[in-house]
């Protein structure tokens, strides 16, 4: 496989990580908690897209290789996520009076309680949307990509719901609020800025956004009700690294994560071509830079980065 | 009464005694580093008091004694995971054992019943010790039939079984370490006759180079080495991956460019349905051959049509073809309304075993059926297929070596480290299901 091939499949995958980390570093910097919760929340996401594509079916036509109807499920995933998500924070965390270290372990409750609801219904085994999955695209093997259209699409949705959440928040009123929180809540309130309307606002997006990573992670792989809390580890490591609470932190770090988890294998390749001068270091890399370490390597980078930038890329609370 | 009353003041003293060197052996093993064995010898001793006051041990003997004229049943004991991970081995095993406890018990041994009390583990080791310390030491069982998990099994060996002579025999463990230990005897193949048969599958297809990827833990390392050590062509990628991953095609794509024509699988269902999609995305081809821990409906459910046609998975089987089995399948179908698996008729040959061994013996004590255990289903002698043509041999004055038990599961046939003789089964992928193609003797 070529470098080309690597870097396409770090894409997809940093795709799915991206979606996840924007809304775990959105909730950081807004409710100020770590809400592990997060992954659980893609998984409904995920089960809720299933339930719906199995209702709704194909509807008719299809786009990028996947039916009209999976996109339906993919705005009800979306929505239920946020649903869920908003009912949690107003039942459960709102009412609660501890600080954030009381709510992120409120949060890992709430996980659990998620992902019990999800096994009750489905089990604890594994499933697939009812998609036929498909070859990889004819006209790109040459190059050594292998993507299918799926692949392609959940690129392009991904694309779409990030520029989408940057527009919002750089040229709409509710993005200008949502930063001006972020910044400093209570001179945010002073200004009057109605802050819990846009903490909610908050929650709806995050969730809805791990919503559409836990729909396209079932697509790209399949769905068990532990899918999303198993990448939780991945997409924490890729907030740390962008710099926890900044938006555009995460998407750079997800990036990176992403692309560090898939490329690994051209890593080991590059080690074991390259002359490296003492013998007993060219083993030692060879035998440490290899898949079955690959996100081992991911957080190795990430400390490194943290050592020369303590507060991520992006820094810190720059929404 | 006094003389009684002076025995129990003597057995007190006894007791303080043996306890205190019980605690002095503990502490003097806490200065030490290998706590592991030592530790356990200390609780040992305060075991020991009970020794003492029972004569527990002839206890059995006493059973024996009026073996006789009494027409009590024989108890052996079953330690059986009926809750926690394993429990669905569990309800297969008792079931098995049930139906074998009818088989022995419409003809009888020497006019007697046999009793299986049964103790769970839990499915995990400190409960499996706890039921088999219940069931050795309170009840005196002489026979053992334990445990699921492999762990289990070699856990309750070395801290129960291990230094008396307690017969213990599995039912379904099939860890590859327990081969080391040749007083454990099981009725479940090893491991390592699936990775030699698999590297006998693979030759004879005529592959001479093959990529194995494995599951990053003991049951997949011990597999793969045991396939490695087998094999005589080239391993030319040999690589661990974590469960529950969501992107194994770092994996995919590295076998892919290792150049091999074969690769191996030896992981669980959902790693493998993963794995089987990003090959298909990928658009790779190879001859796939798997461990018979990545055959499941819900591996062909969820993965494409077609996708993995010509696979060849080695699972552990019962002979199915042998008359013998299917009389049990049939039986087996008549009492609870469902086909067998391996898994009940391995623990319906262990309650078989036992009851030959205890009729072949002299006695019914630990001692004596260590004699018998193996030799009842040895390869010598005249072969029989049920329990009662086996009986039969030994009521007309056969001795052990007179008769050879065949099992619903396989000849049986202990090798010197305990293991049985294996029987496997060959799948192929065919139309998208499961086809048996062939059947191997381990």
């Amino acid at each position: 496989m070529t470098v080309l091939g690597y870097l396409a499949n770090g894409l997809v995958f940093s795709s799915i990580i991206v979606l996840g980390s924007i809304g775990l570093s959105l909730v950081y910097s807004i409710a100020d908690f770590a809400n592990f919760a997060h992954g659980d929340t893609m998984t409904i996401g995920a089960y809720t897209a299933l339930v719906t594509f199995g209702a709704v079916g194909g509807l008719g036509g299809a786009v990028l290789g996947l039916p009209y109807g999976f996109f339906l499920a993919l705005v009800v995933g979306i929505a239920v996520a946020a649903v869920v998500a908003v009912g949690t924070e107003k039942l459960i965390y709102e009412p609660l009076d501890v600080d954030s270290i009381g709510l992120l372990i409120t949060s890992i409750g709430i996980a659990f309680i998620y992902r019990a609801v999800i096994q009750i219904r489905f089990g604890s085994g594994f499933t697939r949307f009812d998609i036929q999955p498909l070859r990889p695209i004819e006209s790109l093997v040459p190059y050594g990509v292998r993507v299918t259209l799926h692949d392609v699409a959940i690129v392009g949705s991904a694309a779409v719901l990030v520029v989408g959440l940057h527009v919002l928040l750089q040229y709409t009123d509710l993005g200008r609020k949502m930063r001006a929180m972020a910044d400093n809540p209570d001179l945010a309130r002073v200004s009057g800025i109605r802050t819990k309307r846009v903490k909610l606002w908050t929650w709806v997006i995050g969730a809805g956004l791990a919503g559409a990573g836990g729909v396209f992670l079932g697509l790209f792989n399949q769905l068990s009700p532990r899918m999303g809390f198993n990448l939780l580890l991945v997409i924490f490591a890729a907030v740390i690294l962008g710099g926890i609470g900044s938006v555009y932190g995460a998407m750079a770090g997800g990036f990176l994560i992403g692309m560090i988890n898939q490329l690994t294998p051209f890593f080991s390749n590059v080690v074991e071509a390259l002359p490296i001068a003492p013998n007993w270091l060219e083993t030692v890399l060879e035998n440490l830079i290899s898949i079955e370490y690959a996100n081992a390597i991911a957080f190795v980078i990430m400390v490194v980065v943290l050592l020369v930038r303590p507060n991520g890329i992006a820094g810190e609370g720059a929404t | 009464m006094s003389p009684n009353s002076m025995d129990l003041v003597d057995r007190r003293t006894l007791l303080k005694l043996t306890g205190g060197a019980g605690v002095g052996a503990l502490a003097g093993c806490l200065s030490t580093t290998d706590d592991g064995e030592d530790g356990s010898d200390g609780s040992d001793g305060s075991d020991g008091s009970d020794g003492s006051d029972g004569e527990n041990g002839t206890d059995g003997d006493d059973g024996s004694d009026d073996g006789g004229d009494s027409t009590d049943a024989y108890e052996i004991g079953m330690v059986d995971s009926q809750t926690g991970s394993l429990s669905a081995f569990g309800e297969r095993n008792q079931r098995g054992v049930n139906l074998a406890l009818q088989r022995v018990n419409e003809i009888g041994i020497d006019g007697r019943d046999l009793e299986i009390i049964v103790e769970d583990s839990e499915s995990e080791n400190q409960g499996g010790i706890a039921a088999a310390q219940k069931l050795v030491n309170q009840d005196g069982v002489p026979f053992l039939i334990g445990a699921v998990g492999s762990g289990v099994s070699l856990a309750i060996y070395e801290s129960v079984v291990e230094g008396t002579d307690v017969v213990q025999l599995s039912q379904n463990s099939t860890g590859l370490n327990l081969t080391d230990f040749p007083g454990l005897l099981r009725m479940s193949p090893s491991g390592r006759s699936q990775s030699l048969a698999l590297s006998n599958l693979i030759t004879d297809d005529g592959y001479d180079e093959v990529a194995i990827t494995y599951v990053n833990n003991d049951y997949g390392q011990s597999l793969t080495d045991a396939f490695v050590d087998a094999y005589d062509g080239e391993v030319v990628y040999n690589s661990p991956h974590d469960q529950e991953q969501q992107s194994y095609s770092g994996v995919i794509s590295e076998m892919n460019s290792s150049g091999a024509d074969a690769w191996l699988f030896i992981t669980y269902q959902a790693e493998f349905a993963t794995m089987v999609n990003e090959v298909y995305s990928s658009g790779y081809e190879a001859q796939f051959y798997g461990a018979d821990s990545v055959s499941g409906d819900n591996v062909l459910e969820n993965t494409p049509e077609g996708s993995i046609d010509g696979m060849k998975i080695v699972v552990p089987s019962a002979p199915i073809e042998e008359e013998n089995y299917q009389s049990f399948a049939s039986d087996f179908e008549e009492e609870y309304g469902r086909q067998p698996t391996s898994w009940a008729a391995y623990a319906y040959d262990c309650a078989i075993n036992a009851a030959l061994a205890i009729q072949a013996a002299d006695e019914f004590t630990g001692a004596a059926l260590q004699e018998t255990v193996r030799r009842v289903s040895g390869p010598e002698g005249e072969e029989a297929t049920s329990f009662e043509a086996a009986s039969q041999i030994l009521a007309d004055g056969g001795g052990p070596d007179d008769v050879d038990y065949q099992g619903v599961s396989g000849p049986i046939d202990f090798d010197e480290n305990g293991d049985p003789v294996g029987f496997l089964q060959v799948l192929e992928v065919q139309d998208h299901a499961y086809e048996g193609i062939d059947f191997i003797e381990g």
